[in-house]
């Protein structure tokens, strides 16, 4: 009998972390790519994504065209950074406007309880008791293509999950002895979010918000998918996903490009929060 | 001859930092054995090392029987399975170890169900009978929430020798429990052996030791000081660090001085408090002076904790008056809890917490480090997260933080329960001074009679 025999370790408890950890480092890394992408849009390459040459449709990749042009002869790079730069804001912002007044309103719910909580409670209810396609299906019906009508209804139906995730956590929190012990001790209201809430939910929103995101990036291009969110000729992934589906025996390597670009956006935004636990 | 636990040099390690160990023994089937030691001396990793329950990040090493049969070797799939049949185990307060939405009478059964392959009607019977036997009629239909501690623990007690497992191992079994279900829940344990079975027990207590017999344990910093037979080594011990732990029992304490002034600093007068519409209790008078410290003991369930909260201004008295003097400040009263670490932001460095506190009342950082350096606290200490120091080093950081605010009246509800006896001593010998230095009241919940008898000026017993 060695000694090696006699350890009783568990290996897969000790793997686990740094497995986790790769998958964040590669989901940040992308997300930080996509932004710079975002950020830079068309520009980057210097070609307008709009501009039509009826002679070269369709095309293969080449040095003029990195990923071919379309079935109107537009670059397809410059297409696909178009659609990232209207997806991704529209993500981050909807998941800023509807992140930040969910998480207030659920502290406030949960900070003074009562008919407060109660009457917040029941309006977020009723928020959620509308199917959320619904509710931007009506608001885009209201002003067809518009970028505006998209967001405010995608964050009208998010930040129901922040209210709903803030207050249960919060109230919580709130009951614990520290947080009584902190009141006696004399701090106030800012310390109290600052040194009890905000350590405790932070971690679970930046979740939220993540999966928020992905989430928000896919119902833009089901809608244009669909026909009722942007409308062409803006360049949107989903738009394109429409305009080049007729066109994909011809040349498949085309619609699979928004579809791939689609498909790396929620994958960074899942991995890049996946296994954020407590530690 | 089979012995129920043999262990052969078993040591623990976190990588290659050696925590516990080396340690040996044997335990015969009818036989028992304690562990005592302080808190963090390694104790209950010995227990978790011989069920197979080590975290992840930890390691034992030697060699570990059950009945004749090597366990460290095994999976952990096959050693789960000794779980409940070979093996049973009475965790630390039990009602986190119950399920809090399951009726009592069903967390029991379903143990005689399924850990020890009943039909569900004998099932129903075995449980009723374990109910009767162990004092539990009426109580069946209850959520573990409305069980007070000493059901707990028998409702738990049920379930784990459901199976009716040879092997006990029970950590800490007593904490926490007031004086009359302390002696039912050690009658509970020493009925084990009497019945064939093997008892290993973990407690800080020289009392329990003394109860239960067999052999005893006693580790220190992870070292095994001392072994053999409990008797012999509660009378006569030979390590210097177990007569220090005998020593520091509350039975064996000096008398403290008093130090009691003429000043009141706060008074109450015919209060009645209720909790959830039951009236706990009411007429209650009582007139605090600087200096002075007053021991505040009862059975469990009698409201010394709601007391405490009403005088702090937490809960709001259903009839009655609690008068602050006129040198009382707006914070002057301030509260230590009987769990440090739920006391603290779990996930905030301790020196941010003792900051915002000095910032908000002023106080110099300098006289925050006085404090700590009184009660022998090392600065370095504050980097660290609340669960990352010891019970005792917390309970003494948040007495300096209570102090940081200046008080005239510290309310101290058990603060020593989860602390072992050499802690408790020192712990309750720091709030001493500080009333004489300070001046502040101390007004102290015990469960222990010989606490209250020795440490306090006087002592008020809710009945």
């Amino acid at each position: 009998m060695t000694d090696q025999s006699n350890m009783m370790a568990l290996p897969h408890l000790q793997h686990k972390p740094s497995k986790l950890r790769l998958a964040r480092v590669l989901g940040f890394a992308l997300l930080l790519w996509l932004a710079i992408v975002a950020v830079g849009g068309p520009d980057l390459i210097g070609q307008d994504p709009a501009k039509q040459s009826l002679l070269s449709t369709l095309e293969r990749p080449s040095l003029a065209h990195p990923l071919g042009t379309d079935h109107l002869g537009r670059d397809m790079v410059a297409r696909l950074l178009s659609g990232a730069q209207l997806s991704l804001s529209l993500a981050f912002l909807s998941v800023i406007t509807a992140g930040l007044p969910g998480t207030i309103i659920g502290i406030t719910a949960a900070w003074f309880g009562g008919w407060i909580d109660r009457i917040l409670g029941a309006f977020a209810d009723a928020v959620l008791a509308l199917p959320g396609l619904l509710l931007v299906l009506m608001l885009a019906a209201m002003s067809p293509g518009s970028w505006w009508a998209l967001y405010a209804g995608i964050s009208l139906t998010l930040w129901v999950e922040y209210f709903r995730y803030t207050r249960q956590r919060a109230r919580i929190v709130l009951a614990e002895p520290s947080v009584e012990a902190s009141r006696l001790l004399g701090l106030g209201p800012w310390l109290l979010v600052r040194r009890h809430l905000i350590p405790e939910i932070g971690p679970g929103l930046l979740t939220i918000a993540a999966f928020g995101a992905a989430t928000a990036v896919t119902s833009v291009a089901a809608l244009g998918f669909v026909s009722v969110g942007i409308r062409p000729p803006t360049a949107e992934w989903g738009v394109m996903m429409t305009e080049l589906l007729p066109y994909w025996r011809e040349a498949p390597f085309l619609i699979l490009q928004p579809v791939g670009c689609l498909v790396i956006t929620v994958l960074a935004l899942h991995l890049s929060v996946g296994g954020m636990r407590r530690p | 001859m089979i012995y129920s636990i043999e262990v052969k040099d078993l040591s623990v390690f976190a990588g290659s930092t050696h925590l516990m160990g080396p340690v040996s023994f044997k335990v015969k089937p009818g036989g028992t054995l304690v562990i005592m030691g302080e808190t963090g001396a390694g104790k209950s990793l010995i227990a978790q090392a011989i069920l197979g329950t080590l975290p992840g990040v930890l390691r034992a090493e030697g060699e570990i029987t059950v009945n004749g049969r090597r366990v460290d070797q095994l999976y952990q799939i096959d050693r789960a399975a000794l779980w409940g049949r070979e093996i049973a185990t009475l965790p630390q307060e039990p009602w986190r170890a119950l399920d809090p939405l399951m009726r009592s009478f069903k967390q029991v059964k379903e143990a005689h169900r399924y850990v020890a392959d009943r039909q569900a009607i004998e099932a129903d019977l075995a449980t009723t009978e374990a109910f009767e036997a162990l004092g539990l009629s009426g109580a069946e239909q209850r959520l573990p929430g409305a069980l007070s501690g000493g059901m707990a623990q028998r409702v738990a007690f049920a379930a784990a020798t459901a199976a009716n497992a040879p092997i006990l191992l029970a950590d800490e079994p007593t904490k926490g429990l007031d004086s009359a279900r302390h002696a039912k829940v050690v009658g509970l344990l020493a009925q084990v052996p009497q019945a064939g079975g093997t008892l290993l027990a973990i407690t800080h207590e020289a009392s329990v030791a003394r109860h239960l017999g067999g052999t005893l344990i006693v580790m220190r910093d992870g070292t095994l000081v001392e072994q053999g037979a409990t008797d012999a080594v509660l009378k006569t011990p030979s390590d210097p660090f177990t007569r220090d732990l005998l020593n520091a029992d509350p039975q064996n304490w000096p008398k403290t001085q008093s130090h009691t002034t003429a000043e009141t600093v706060l008074t109450v007068r015919d209060l009645a408090v209720e909790r959830g519409k039951k009236c706990l209790f009411e007429g209650f008078n009582l007139d605090v002076h600087a200096g002075e410290k007053i021991a505040l003991t009862g059975p469990s369930g009698i409201g010394k904790t709601t007391l405490l909260d009403a005088i702090a201004g937490l809960l709001k008295p259903a009839s009655g008056t609690v008068t602050r003097g006129q040198s009382l400040p707006r914070h002057g009263v301030q509260k230590l809890y009987q769990d440090p670490p739920a006391a603290f932001p779990s996930r905030v460095p301790l020196v941010h917490t003792l900051r915002d506190v000095a910032r908000r009342h002023k106080t110099d950082w300098s006289r925050v480090m006085q404090f700590l350096e009184q009660l022998g606290i090392h600065p370095s200490l504050l980097e660290r997260l609340p669960d990352e120091v010891s019970g005792g080093e917390l309970q003494r950081i948040s007495i300096a933080r209570a102090l940081t605010v200046g008080p005239k009246v510290l309310l101290a509800d058990e603060p020593t329960s989860r602390l072992d006896p050499i802690t408790q001593r020192e712990t309750l010998l720091m709030l001493d001074r500080i009333a004489e230095d300070e001046k502040i009241a101390i007004i102290l919940v015990t469960h222990d009679q010989s606490i209250a008898q020795k440490w306090a000026d006087r002592e008020i017993s809710l009945v």
